[in-house]
């Protein structure tokens, strides 16, 4: 069996990569399962998907615990405990990175104990779409190239997932097309699916309960969720341009987070922290003082 | 009669003070958000929301919270219950003079559409008649987003949600006409009552600052822009909130005592420009146009402001 862990960002595509490879394996006469882990699908959000392959059937169900192959579609991820990237990796494991670094440097910087490939996903995606957007084609594509499915089936897989969510048979082939150079450009590692060690038997242990007396749980601290750095879930980042701004404060009004402040000078000043990239300011920017850059470093780097 | 703004004239009067903090698990770009961060830089800290569960449950995930102000939840079906429970404790405090009336807390249900057009209606219904003191913040994302976008009947003709796909039978998604909830509150004659946008913010500022001089159930739909639900990209969340308003499809107005005043006529846009940006209405244009769809949805609006100018 290969068992391919996907990990994203809420609106990345994550979910339907997985679909597109469990959905070419059975086409190619696998037995497949894909199913994302329930959770908060909040855009931007990090999110998990399982694709187990066999030609037997598959009786395991639920996350991967220990994957074959791990497809990271937002290398900000890493870093953050609550997406458990690297959860069950070891050295076998084939790590795939959506970075424009090489598989070297990746390994190293995100200490990532499994044999690593990358390709930057989000600059071809950006190459030849033009806009940020989903790139679940790309991922169901290089994932299938990783775990040995043929391209033909890929393509129908993702014609099928693609129409499902009510994509254009134009925006469908253009997806098709790019998803076919991924396949071509990532370089292969074998995968490692020999006999895996079974995990150990997780015990479970019953919660102890306070005493209702003690009453119920509360946030008594001020304004708290202002420390949590929101930097990993941008993948552009606006920029503002103080010679072009006139102040006209639509920035500051419009920003969903709060991450635009007012200096005293009475000009708008971004606190990256607090920005979750979703360029709003770059959208109502009425000089074009704002400008947008796409994020380079992994995450809260600010 | 057009309409004057009393006190924001101009964007730099907006409060730089804030009351809803950055860090939330929301989505980047929800509009909802946008709303309820202007709303409260008119309402103050001194606050108690009263939350039935939706997408801005997950605004204080323990431990962190992005409010100055308390913070209860409810269910759905029973957030202006709630608020009674909460008015009626703050009114007992104020009685036996342990809370001083001038500090005294405002108390603001914050729901969903799914709990404003469907599932509170009978609990709002009855907090209205009882004249309950309060504010009712609606952000409007025209579905039940937390729980994965399914259809509300706040979901308007011709969008596709999860429980309403463009199918074979129903080639144009939703087939129901959103639930005017406005008419429903208004038939009750609360003494004040507003939809706002967070693309307009200071008519959005202007209504919560009249809206103080109304003791009684006050309502605000805000237009919530739900980059998640509608499929659009998050930078698109002000040009979807600015369209909605200039196409004539999320009339800004307000009602006092049940007489309504519209506080911006659009010049009206084709409602196309409005649909054409969100993928919840790409199978209305693509692969082929389903003009009669279009144009339903064009007569409904048309036929809304020909009754506004009569
Ligand atoms: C009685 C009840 N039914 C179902 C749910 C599950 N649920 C939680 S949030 C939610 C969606 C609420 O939709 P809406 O009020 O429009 O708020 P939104 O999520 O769109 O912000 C649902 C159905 C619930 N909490 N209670
Ligand atoms: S799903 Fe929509 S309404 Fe809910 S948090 Fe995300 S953008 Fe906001
Ligand atoms: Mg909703």
């Amino acid at each position: 069996m290969v068992s391919i862990r996907f990990h994203g960002r809420g609106g990345q595509g994550a979910k339907t990569a997985s679909r597109i490879a469990g959905t070419a394996a059975f086409l190619e006469g696998f037995t497949a399962q894909d199913s994302p882990l329930y959770g908060a699908e909040r855009r931007g959000a990090p999110v998990s998907a399982s694709t187990r392959i066999d030609r037997k059937p598959i009786r395991e169900r639920g996350v991967i615990a220990r994957p074959d192959l791990v497809m990271i579609a937002d290398a900000s991820l890493i870093p953050d405990p609550s997406a458990r990237v690297l959860e069950g990796v070891d050295e076998r494991t084939v790590v795939f990175v959506n970075s424009p670094l090489a598989a070297d440097q990746a390994r190293a910087q995100f200490s990532i104990p499994g044999r690593v490939t990358t390709l930057d996903l989000t600059g071809i995606a950006l190459e030849h779409f033009g806009k940020r957007g989903a790139i679940s084609a790309l991922l169901g594509a290089v994932a299938g190239r990783l775990a040995g499915l043929r391209q033909g089936s890929i393509r129908e897989a993702i014609a099928r997932e693609l129409t499902d969510l009510g994509l254009a048979p134009p925006v469908i082939e253009r997806n098709q097309t790019v998803a076919a150079r991924c396949f071509e450009a990532v370089q292969p590692v074998e995968l490692d699916v020999g006999a895996r060690q079974a995990m150990a038997v997780a015990q479970l242990r019953a919660p102890t309960y306070e005493p209702p007396t003690k009453g119920t749980a509360g946030i008594t601290a001020g304004p708290n969720s202002a420390i949590r750095s929101m930097s990993g879930w941008r993948t552009f980042r606006p920029v503002l341009n103080p010679e072009l701004c006139n102040g006209c404060w639509l920035c500051f009004a419009n920003c969903p987070e709060g991450a635009i402040t007012i200096k005293p000078d009475g000009k708008p000043a971004i606190y990256y922290p607090h920005c979750k990239g979703c360029l709003d300011c770059v959208e109502v920017c009425p000089t074009d003082a704002m400008t947008v850059e796409r994020e380079t470093e992994a995450a809260n780097n600010t | 009669m057009t309409w004057e703004p009393h006190i924001f004239k101009e964007l730099h009067q907006i409060p730089r003070e804030e009351h809803v903090f950055p860090g939330t698990p929301l989505c980047a770009g929800c509009g909802g958000l946008e709303s309820l961060r202007l709303a409260s830089k008119v309402l103050g800290s001194r606050v108690v929301y009263i939350n039935a569960a939706g997408c801005f449950t997950n605004l204080a995930s323990f431990p962190f919270t992005p409010l100055d102000a308390s913070w209860l939840y409810t269910t759905m079906g029973s957030a202006p219950a709630g608020a009674q429970g909460v008015r009626d404790a703050l009114d007992v405090l104020i009685a036996k003079g342990r809370l001083p009336k001038d500090e005294d807390v405002k108390v603001v249900v914050l729901a969903g559409d799914g709990s404003t057009y469907d599932m509170a209606l009978s609990s709002t219904s009855g907090a209205i008649t009882r004249k309950l003191d309060f504010y009712y913040f609606c952000y409007d994302n025209e579905a039940y987003g937390n729980t994965g976008v399914q259809l509300s009947p706040s979901t308007p003709y011709g969008a596709r949600t999860t429980t309403s796909p463009c199918s074979v039978q129903h080639p144009a998604g939703s087939t129901q006409e959103k639930k005017d909830i406005f008419e429903i509150w208004r038939a009750h004659r609360p003494p004040y009552m507003a939809t706002v946008s967070p693309r307009f913010p200071l008519d959005l500022e202007e209504k919560f600052a009249r809206a103080a001089d109304y003791p009684g159930p006050k309502l605000f739909l805000a237009f919530a822009a739900c980059p998640t639900g509608w499929l659009f990209d998050p930078a698109y969340t002000p040009d979807v909130a600015r369209l909605a308003v200039e196409c004539g499809i999320w009339p800004l107005k307000e009602a006092i005592n049940g007489e309504v005043t519209h506080t911006y006529v659009p010049k009206r846009r084709p409602v196309e420009e409005y649909l054409k940006l969100q993928g919840r209405f790409r199978h209305l244009f693509e692969p082929a146009r389903q003009e009669e769809a279009i144009k339903h949805i064009q007569d409904r609006v048309d036929s809304y402001w020909e009754k506004v100018k009569a």
